[in-house]
């Protein structure tokens, strides 16, 4: 059984669909890859998905779970992380801060009652921020406030805060987006430390090609809300579908 | 001045050393609650009875306790606004209704201080769930206006409606009885004590004072303090890392009932009275004053907060000539502060001793900051 799947997934917004009928349906321990040009319906794919929006039709299944009806938090703590597209960070906690927010979320579940203890004093949570400060190399900035980061750390905090979560289904939404080249070498790196070393599930979207062609198991491509092509990279490459969604023309109507 | 902070600038390593050694202490919790217990031990006495400083305020023992109440209240407001970015107008709903729950139950059941303030508590903390449930659905404006409305429908039930239970505009005397049936709050010490503290009312409160400032340094370095500053910056992030964020917000409304709640209670026992204008909007107005004066999401900044507003109200006001003119020159000072410094007083206190420890940053700062305001020309 998938991981994740979809069926028959639509959303509407007044009359506009931006979703329509969409099956997907991800393997664990795959990095999939969604493209599609801008406007295709692949950010209401994510948020309807992980809870931000509810689907006009259709279903959800998180392994085995419906997720269609729950919020955002519920879809979290059954093991769904997400990173976003513009970094979503916590500005005026530092680094590490940021980074133990989601630790919590993680080691207690989304609501624990704990006030009167030190939040030093947990541990497995402490263990767990550091450990994720090595992975994405922020420890030398451990302790700065996140809105102080330059721009292409504060995209690697994000993605951060979205492993913190422990995540077995990490969505991604355009990690590499405004970072530098060495940055994005980084970034692809660790995605495939995750998929090898975490055994983590990741659903990529994705604007660089390149790293899409390079890291994805398989691709799907949503163009005007409609899923019009899935496969594997060598696939996708060659499917006329994408191309002509890619390259123009034929959608005048 | 420009002398020494010259010399702390090129004191080199050894003065780095101490100020990070400095930095580590001063966040540490018993470092704030012996400043707590140290600020209860000469508040009254520097405002009131100390040569020289108390000269320049002119402040009197009342007044201090006064203030000590108040500052409970504001501290409990701010971990609202100030740790979890929520805004409410109606806050006085919980100062008024403690005050009243705390009076009704001396005058009716039991007259103990102890328990008389455990009452105005509780009742906070029942009124803050009922309303938590219907202030929780609402965000931003809607959020404080609506605060601010039940606030002002528990005001006028007491007034009219229910004069019977509240006496109205008259409102509740409450006895003035032994604590624990022993010990008479209004016991006034000799010799150095006494120069200090005054009497036993004085120390009741101020026990409830660092009580209260200790709860919430631990509740700031809880969990619950890292998660409430992170649903203040971004709740949309909060809830997709997993948390909560309703029962988190919840919590931290009943955590602030409770405390305004204290304040209440309290304030049943110091003035041995509860009234109407405790329910008032005109209180929930000054508590945000209070609070955002002083420096909102800090410690110190709602007691400062406090301080300087009944510094007005109560000394200012008794100025010849000036004095009528108390509450306009309030408003300038908040002004002022709050349009310079967004971090309040504390905020620019902060800001001066890190001035002192490194003027050259400060340089910087400022042209920084000069610059910020010259257009660039920009790239269009």
């Amino acid at each position: 059984m998938a991981l994740l799947e979809t069926r028959g997934l639509t959303k509407e917004f007044g009359g506009l669909t931006a979703l329509s009928d969409v099956d997907i349906a991800v393997e664990e321990g795959e990095l999939v890859s969604l493209i599609g040009p801008n406007g295709a319906g692949k950010s209401t794919l994510i948020n309807t998905i992980t809870g931000q929006l509810s689907p006009t039709e259709g279903d959800v299944y998180y392994a085995g779970t419906d997720l269609v009806g729950m919020k955002p938090f519920e879809i979290a703590q059954l093991g769904v992380g997400r990173s976003f597209q513009t970094a979503s960070i916590l500005p005026e906690l530092t680094v590490r801060e940021n980074i133990q927010v989601a630790s919590f979320a993680a080691e207690h579940g989304s609501f624990r009652v704990n006030f009167l203890r030190h939040r030093d004093s947990f541990d497995a949570v402490q263990e767990q921020t550091n450990e994720i400060l090595q992975t994405i190399d922020l420890d030398s900035k451990a302790d700065m406030d996140a809105q102080s980061l330059p721009y292409g750390d504060k995209r690697r905090l994000e993605v951060a805060i979205g492993l913190a979560t422990d995540p077995d289904l990490l969505f991604m939404d355009e990690p590499t987006a405004g970072m530098s080249p060495t940055e994005t070498k980084m970034t692809v790196d660790l995605i495939g430390d995750l998929l090898a070393e975490w055994g983590m599930t990741i659903f990529l979207v994705e604007h660089d090609m390149d790293i899409v062609f390079d890291v994805s198991d398989r691709i799907f491509t949503l163009h005007q809300g409609q899923l019009i092509a899935r496969g594997t990279p060598v696939e996708i490459r060659e499917h006329p579908a994408v191309r002509e969604a890619y390259l123009g023309g034929g959608d005048g109507a | 001045m420009s002398m020494d902070t010259i010399r702390n600038s090129v004191a080199g390593d050894s003065s780095v050393l101490s100020w990070e050694t400095w930095n580590r202490i001063k966040h540490t919790e018993r470092f704030v609650f012996l400043s707590s217990v140290l600020f209860v031990l000469l508040f009254s006495y520097a405002f009131g009875r100390a040569p020289v400083i108390s000269d320049v305020f002119k402040g009197y023992h009342g007044l201090a306790m006064t203030i000590l109440i108040w500052s409970i209240f504001a501290l409990g407001f701010n971990l609202l606004l100030g740790q979890t970015g929520l805004l409410s107008f109606g806050h006085a709903m919980f100062f008024g209704t403690a005050s009243y729950a705390a009076a009704l139950f001396a005058i009716h059941v039991y007259n103990e201080p102890l328990l008389v303030v455990l009452v105005g508590t509780l009742a906070a903390v029942a009124l803050g769930v009922v309303a938590a449930l219907i202030l929780l659905r609402l965000h931003t404006v809607y959020f404080s206006i609506v605060a601010l409305a039940i606030a002002q429908f528990l005001y006028f039930l007491a007034r009219e409606p229910l004069v019977e239970i509240t006496k109205g505009i008259n409102g509740l005397d409450v006895k003035r009885v032994p604590l624990l049936g022993i010990v008479e709050l209004d016991h006034e010490y000799s010799g150095l004590v006494g120069a200090l503290l005054v009497n036993n009312l004085y120390i009741f409160i101020g026990v409830f004072f660092v009580a209260v400032v200790a709860l919430i340094t631990r509740i700031r370095k809880s969990p619950y303090g890292l998660i409430f500053k992170a649903i203040r910056e971004n709740e949309t992030r909060t809830a997709f890392v997993g948390l909560d964020v309703w029962r988190y917000k919840f919590a931290a409304f009943i955590l602030s009932a409770a405390i305004v709640g204290l304040a209440g209670g309290l304030m049943a026992v110091n003035t041995q009275f509860a009234g109407v204008e405790r329910l008032y909007w005109s209180v929930s107005g000054d508590i945000v004053v209070m609070t955002v004066l002083g420096g909102l999401g800090s410690l110190a900044g709602p007691v400062i907060g406090t301080f300087v507003f009944f510094y007005f109200k109560g000394i200012v006001n008794g100025f010849p000539t000036l004095g009528n003119y108390w509450l306009l020159l309030l408003a300038l000072s908040f002004t002022a502060v709050v349009w310079v410094y967004p971090d309040g007083i504390w905020g620019m206190l902060t800001d001066f001793t890190a001035a002192l420890r490194d003027p050259k940053g400060l340089v910087a700062k400022a042209k920084r900051r000069l610059a910020s305001l010259v257009p660039t020309g920009g790239d269009r």
